[in-house]
């Protein structure tokens, strides 16, 4: 069986998404080959260019911070869409919802609970209490709910078996998901005959999905319709473009630090009306800026005496306050267990092999292979700091070296996960590239798995980083709908639009 | 609405105006400048400044006044807020800060508009032929005002643009009838011309007075028309009306649209010919003031919402001073 258009594409020694190991298309990805086949060249360059032109003409773009200036650009995507059938997808879908439940209840026993985890000698204390996520000023303040990581970006990579595992929790601040809708919305405008051969779940459900679980944490007094605002550091921050998108989802207001005011322990927004009460804030500033009367006094982004507010119970936060070490790389080692001990059940999405350093046996096997481990910062996110063994030059080894002998707390290493492949778009023409996914989890009166998430793409060969800080490019994701069952839309099934009941 | 983003969005509208109105200045007195007519040697591109009172940011600059140095100082000049590709810009900043609030379309037009300047060569226009330039300008600004009108609702955001857009509007028009009526004393058909096409306004004119150059008729039609939409009297209407639509169904009159409202019945109620025989530079000067006095009279009352809690005590940090 020849396909044309794919000829000569390699799978080369890793696990390809589309194409099984002797080349043939995966069952699952047939339909879209096919269509990729009978496009032909000069129909898909026209298609890329008008994705291009969609995500320009709309001014959906994301800031790189430069040394010298900041460069906004625009976001690229990549025509050739990642599918997950649904028995995948089913999976994946509760494997993070029992996940985001286990951290809920983790956080929510260490900020207002009783520490059981680490008096039943789950988790040490010592590395809760020298985590740099954790937030003294955030103990004792209650999460309605306990919903404290209410929006969860879980990184999710396959490794050279196609067996998922989970790479990092991002459940302080994760972003990306304004990239998912609007790479569904291009996707749905340049290719849009694929989509009907195809069952693919839709996403466009998240703005309601947020709202609600955002209403679900208003403090009691707030009544019946709360007033949510989404708060962000300002137009300059390269995750703004997303902050507007969710505000405008949601149809709340989009407020700076500037714009609100705290009285007698009430946060207010100036509007043109006057001061207006507000009751959720989805902040989207990190904790060490929220307010500078608590944390960094130098923050200009925050809201002086919210803390306060928020001990007060005037007011709640989302995600909560302190998440921070929820995150922490060396607690994400413990995630597996952390979910036997509050759920009675075994993980269902592995973790990565990830070695803690200040146990020196383990921190001896690290540095004795140094040169095949990544080595990872504990508390950054976005890819910052990160040294991966095999690409690594001998001077930065030696540096990560010494980092980790003075500080061992401060890194983790894990083995190198060689990430699945996708057929995309490169300027050499299509080829087989990295890939990893990050879904997103809403916990609102339950926990909620938005069908898909956000693929993200290491666009340089052989590259294994993906963020789009750093160069890389995504791809829209298909969740299918299972075979005999009606496309679930709708996060009540009440409104589901008739378009989407094929 | 948030106040800063009200703040931000009278301020596009401003800024969009002022584009608008520079690319038909400079456009104008591009074309003045081709023939040998009665308005040689006048100095043009000094008026074109003094008519956007840009006269003392260009001046700090140090350059000779010439037709290049005012161009470039007024298109391209991103140290000058003023310029067109500086205020389209932050037009397109202040929407991008406000985008909750437009429709997908008015982001997308303000959006291409800045892509457009962007992608363009704007120093060779301004050294060829630069009326490609203008046209994209004006056309871009006009296309601007028909989508806001065609697909945003009549709201606060609406009210807050046009507000800005009408304020510059009429400021604008103000000071050019300001700049050159004293050009226009002397049966000057130049002058007349230059004068009313600076404002769009020849056409329409003409089907009123002809060709006159009755300074009178020039001056009734730019500040008293009640149909022409860019003269003083008819963005003060619409800027009231913006007012009004803010106020919502109070019976009472706010500050602003108290002051609006003098200003405005005082313009419409002049008998024009005592206008001309008075001081009429003193005359447009204070109409001008208290046009600016409206812009701010509207930031006190809806932009500076809760300013009190700036400076309240309980925040000031150990070791700070107080502001």
């Amino acid at each position: 069986m020849t396909h044309g258009f794919f000829d000569g594409y390699l799978t080369e020694d890793f696990f390809d998404e589309a194409f099984e190991a002797d080349g043939a298309p995966r069952p699952h990805y047939r339909q879209l080959i096919e269509r990729f086949t009978n496009l032909g060249e000069d129909d898909i360059r026209h298609r890329r260019q008008l994705g291009e032109d969609v995500f320009k003409a709309r001014g959906i773009t994301f800031t790189v911070y430069g040394e010298h200036e900041d460069i906004e650009r625009t976001w690229p995507m990549d025509l050739f869409p990642r599918i997950i059938p649904a028995s995948e997808w089913e999976v994946i879908e509760r494997g993070l919802a029992q996940r985001v439940t286990a951290l809920n209840r983790f956080l929510d026993d260490i900020y207002v609970g009783e520490q059981a985890a680490i008096n039943d000698g789950i988790v040490p204390r010592w590395l809760i209490t020298s985590s740099s996520g954790f937030e003294r000023e955030a103990v004792n303040i209650p999460v309605p709910n306990g919903a404290r990581c209410l929006v969860a970006g879980i990184d999710l990579v396959r490794d050279r078996d196609g067996i998922y595992r989970v790479l990092e929790d991002n459940i302080r601040n994760p972003s990306g998901i304004s990239y998912v809708l609007e790479n569904r919305a291009a996707m749905m405008k340049v290719l849009p005959a694929a989509f009907r051969e195809h069952r693919v779940r839709p996403v466009d459900q998240y703005g309601r999905a947020l709202l609600r679980a955002l209403r679900n944490v208003a403090p009691p007094a707030a009544g019946d319709s709360p007033t949510v605002a989404v708060l962000t550091p300002g137009a300059y921050n390269s995750a703004y473009f997303e902050h507007a998108f969710l505000a405008r989802q949601m149809g709340v207001e989009l407020v700076e630090g500037r714009d609100l005011v705290v009285d007698d322990h009430v946060v207010y927004m100036r509007t043109t009306g006057g001061l207006q009460r507000v009751d959720v804030l989805y902040r989207r500033i990190d904790d060490a800026f929220l307010d500078p009367v608590v944390f960094r006094n130098d923050s200009t982004v925050g809201v002086p005496g919210l803390m306060a507010a928020l001990r007060a119970g005037t007011i709640s936060i989302a995600n909560a306050a302190g998440n921070g070490v929820g995150d922490d790389k060396a607690v994400y080692a413990y995630v597996p267990e952390l979910i036997k001990y509050y759920l009675g059940e075994e993980a269902i999405i592995p973790n990565a092999t990830t070695y803690l350093l200040w146990d020196p046996d383990q921190r001896k096997h690290v540095l004795d292979r140094l040169d095949q481990l990544v080595v990872k910062p504990v508390a950054e996110s976005g890819g910052y700091g990160i040294v991966i063994g095999p690409k690594a030059s001998d001077e930065e080894l030696a540096v990560v070296r010494h980092n980790i002998l003075t500080d061992p707390r401060n890194y983790i290493a894990q083995e190198v996960v060689s990430l699945s492949r996708s057929p995309s778009f490169t300027d050499d023409g299509l080829a087989g590239r990295h890939i990893d996914l990050r879904p997103f989890v809403l916990t609102g009166d339950r926990v909620e798995v938005i069908p898909g998430g956000l693929t993200r793409v290491a666009m340089r060969a052989g590259s294994l980083v993906v963020n789009s800080s750093q160069g890389g490019g995504s791809k829209d994701t298909w969740v299918l709908a299972p075979i005999d069952q009606p496309i679930d839309v709708a996060v009540d099934g009440d409104d589901v639009p008739e378009a989407e009941l094929v | 609405m948030l106040a800063r983003h009200a703040e931000s969005l009278f301020w596009a509208g401003r800024y969009l105006e002022r584009a608008e109105g520079t690319a038909r200045l400079l456009d104008v007195t591009y074309q003045g400048s081709l023939q040998v007519a009665g308005g040689e040697g006048r100095d043009a591109w000094a008026h074109v400044l003094d008519v956007l009172q840009a006269r003392k940011e260009f001046d700090r600059r140090g350059r000779t006044l010439d037709e290049g140095a005012v161009c470039t100082f007024l298109v391209t000049d991103r140290s000058n807020p003023g310029s067109i590709v500086s205020g389209v810009a932050t037009a397109r900043e202040n929407f991008r800060t406000v985008r909750e609030h437009l429709s997908s379309e008015m982001w997308e037009n303000v959006n291409g508009f800045h892509l457009d300047l962007q992608a363009r060569n704007i120093a060779a226009d301004l050294t060829g032929e630069p009326y490609a330039l203008y046209d994209l300008v004006k056309v871009r600004c006009q296309t601007l005002g028909g989508v806001a009108a065609q697909s945003m609702p009549r709201d606060e955001t609406y009210s807050f643009l046009r507000l800005g857009w009408m304020i510059e509007r009429a400021l604008i028009t103000c000071r050019l009838l300001n700049v050159n009526y004293a050009s226009l004393g002397h049966d000057d058909y130049d002058a007349m011309l230059l004068t009313l096409r600076s404002a769009s306004a020849l056409e329409a004119y003409r089907r009123s007075f002809q060709s006159s150059t009755n300074p009178t008729h020039i001056a009734a039609f730019l500040l008293q028309s009640r149909s022409f939409p860019r003269s003083v009297l008819f963005c003060l209407q619409r800027a009231e009306h913006s007012l009004e639509n803010l106020a919502g169904p109070s019976t009472s009159r706010n500050r602003a649209q108290r002051i609006l409202g003098r200003i405005r019945s005082q313009l419409e109620f002049t008998d024009i010919a005592e206008f001309v025989t008075g001081d009429v530079h003193a005359t447009l000067d204070a109409l001008e003031q208290s046009i600016c006095d409206i812009a701010d009279v509207v930031a006190n009352q809806y932009f500076r919402v809760g300013s009190e809690y700036a400076l309240q005590s309980q925040y000031v940090l150990p070791g700070e001073a107080m502001v």
